[in-house]
């Protein structure tokens, strides 16, 4: 059984703390061992979500500014830096790809308009639907109710065990995989609902 | 190993993001060959995880946490930017810098928030107000110009009554402006001292001088300054709901050691009491009291409380501790840092 490596409550919690009160405090260095510890994960949600590099660079500069220059905003008494961090990440990750989305199809009415004949081609693609279903998905995932949104950043995002996602959060092992079913069962649930609901409710 | 129906439902979940235990990663897919609801579902999963995992896939290789190389540097410098940089000094004014800067991050969380009872009869506008009457002092003294008309105070006024008739006149002052422009007087005052020759140099930072009755070296006002930031940014973030933390240690026990001191300077008859701060380095104590008699009490208390209880943030009976002896003496000695309450 391969060892992974865990970071419990008990430990990350006093490790959070510490850090979070040099950020507070306007120590540069902590700024740069955030970076170092949870960059990678940042970078990971955005490029899952945005699927671009360059969007994901953003993506990750906004989260860094956001804890840097509004630190009181992270409470390391209510969850850890990993899943705050995480969960930041993927909320402004969406808000790229929905604010993407809009342009792309207010480029699309533009073209439409000034071109005589439509475009008389196939419908959208395999791509463009799968595109609009995990954008769904990803809305859907960032409305879900905090306790089960924590656990699916763990799991998914963070690459942990539900096993090490129960430690980190402080829970039982059952909780999290009931959590973890559950939050799962209504992102499906979610692509049988109508569109326009599932995106509102996101928002 | 044989793993029942009931319990691979509860595993499908963490099954289809790959957050199994080791040992379940084989058991798992051999129920699911032989149970079709179980496959069902889990197939249903399997496809919501896929597209939550985007048409990009590809660009992935590897691991989940291996998102992008990226430019680290890139993300730090913009970060950066987006607050002020704290102050770089000397050591003794370290803790000050560091003390407005973590006021200075909580303005934004303050936004809207500026007529919220605070402390004393101050709502969050008055505090910061206040702020700028408190640094005010040493500002002038190290050469720097009043941010506020000042009206004249007779020569022999008390420190303490000059001192609460400035704040008072701050206070009306900034109360005719926005709280935008009490913030941005106070941060300019900060920088200007942070800025001073005092700030950088020790040697001109050891030069004594008398501020709130206190004849001290201009290195330790700037602690007491740092002590008082502190405390009132804890005011603010209590009124918000927003829990501040306390100095990082370092800064931390310098403001205790100094508030010892100065306590100590009162206390030279009084019965002794040990002190004893929970997270001190091992074998640090401090006896408060005449160095002529026997220790009548020891005091183990946090010096986070400590220090509260000396910004009269804690009345001398309920601040937590645990004592041994005699409490009279202890709470002599606790009474009388309190009454200090020089902030």
């Amino acid at each position: 059984m391969s060892v992974e490596p865990t970071a419990d409550r008990t430990e990350s919690v006093p490790a959070d703390a510490a850090l979070h009160r040099r950020l507070v405090y306007g120590d540069e260095s902590a700024l740069n061992e955030a970076y170092a510890v949870y960059g990678g994960l940042v970078r990971a949600v955005a490029v899952r979500v945005t699927g671009s590099r360059g969007a994901a660079e953003d993506v990750a500069q906004e989260v860094f500014a956001q804890l840097w220059s509004r630190p009181y905003g992270f409470d390391p008494r209510r969850g850890s830096l990993r899943t705050w961090l995480s969960v930041l990440a993927h909320r402004r990750a969406v808000d790229w790809v929905r604010s993407e989305a809009r342009h792309r199809k207010a480029a699309q009415a533009d073209d439409s308009a000034l071109q005589a004949i439509p475009d008389a081609g196939p419908g959208p693609d395999e791509a463009v639907v799968d595109r609009e279903r995990s954008l769904l998905l990803h809305s859907a995932l960032a409305g879900l109710p905090e306790p089960q949104r924590e656990v699916v950043h763990l799991a998914y995002f963070a690459g942990r065990t539900y096993r090490q996602a129960a430690r980190e959060l402080g829970i039982p092992e059952g909780t999290a995989k009931t959590r973890l079913r559950s939050a799962l069962r209504k992102l499906a649930e979610s692509l049988t609902d109508p569109p326009d609901r599932a995106l509102g409710r996101g928002a | 190993m044989a793993i029942d129906h009931d319990e691979v439902r509860e595993l499908l979940a963490a099954w289809a993001v790959g957050a199994l235990l080791p040992a379940e990663q084989k058991t798992v897919p051999l129920h699911l060959a032989e149970c079709e609801t179980c496959a069902a579902e889990a197939e249903q999963l399997r496809e919501t995880v896929r597209l939550l995992d985007g048409p990009h896939a590809g660009l992935r290789a590897g691991s989940r946490l291996n998102g992008a190389a990226g430019n680290g540097q890139g993300v730090l410098t913009a970060a950066l930017r987006s607050r002020p940089r704290t102050a770089r000094v000397a050591p003794h004014a370290a803790p000050y810098a560091a003390a407005v800067a973590g006021l200075q991050a909580l303005l934004p969380e303050l936004d809207g928030h500026w007529t919220t009872p605070v402390v004393h009869d101050w709502n969050a506008h008055a505090t910061v107000a206040h702020l700028l009457a408190a640094d005010e002092p040493l500002a002038l003294r190290l050469g720097l110009d009043a941010r506020v008309p000042a009206s004249p105070v007779p020569q022999d006024t008390p420190w303490e009554d000059a001192w609460n008739a400035r704040s008072a006149e701050v206070i009306a002052h900034e109360f005719t402006r926005t709280p935008e422009e009490t913030v941005a007087a106070w941060a300019a005052q900060s920088r200007a001292l942070l800025a001073t020759p005092e700030a950088h140099d020790p040697e001109r930072a050891a030069r004594a001088t008398t501020l709130m009755g206190m004849p001290l070296p201009v290195a330790e006002h700037f602690l007491v300054r740092a002590f008082e930031t502190w405390i009132h940014t804890d005011d603010l973030g209590r009124a918000l709901g927003v829990p501040v933390p306390p100095p990082p240690d370092e800064h931390l026990w310098t403001l205790v050691r100094l508030s010892l001191r100065v306590i100590g300077l009162v206390l030279s008859t009084a019965p002794p009491v040990r002190f004893a701060m929970t997270g001190a380095e091992p074998g640090t104590e401090w006896v408060l009291g005449s160095e002529h008699e026997p220790v009548r009490a020891e005091v183990v208390i946090d010096p986070v409380d400590f220090c509260l209880l000396l910004g009269g943030r804690y009345a001398p009976d309920a601040v937590p501790r645990t004592t041994t002896g005699d409490e009279g003496a202890v709470r002599n000695v606790l009474e009388t840092a309190a009454a200090m309450s020089w902030l």
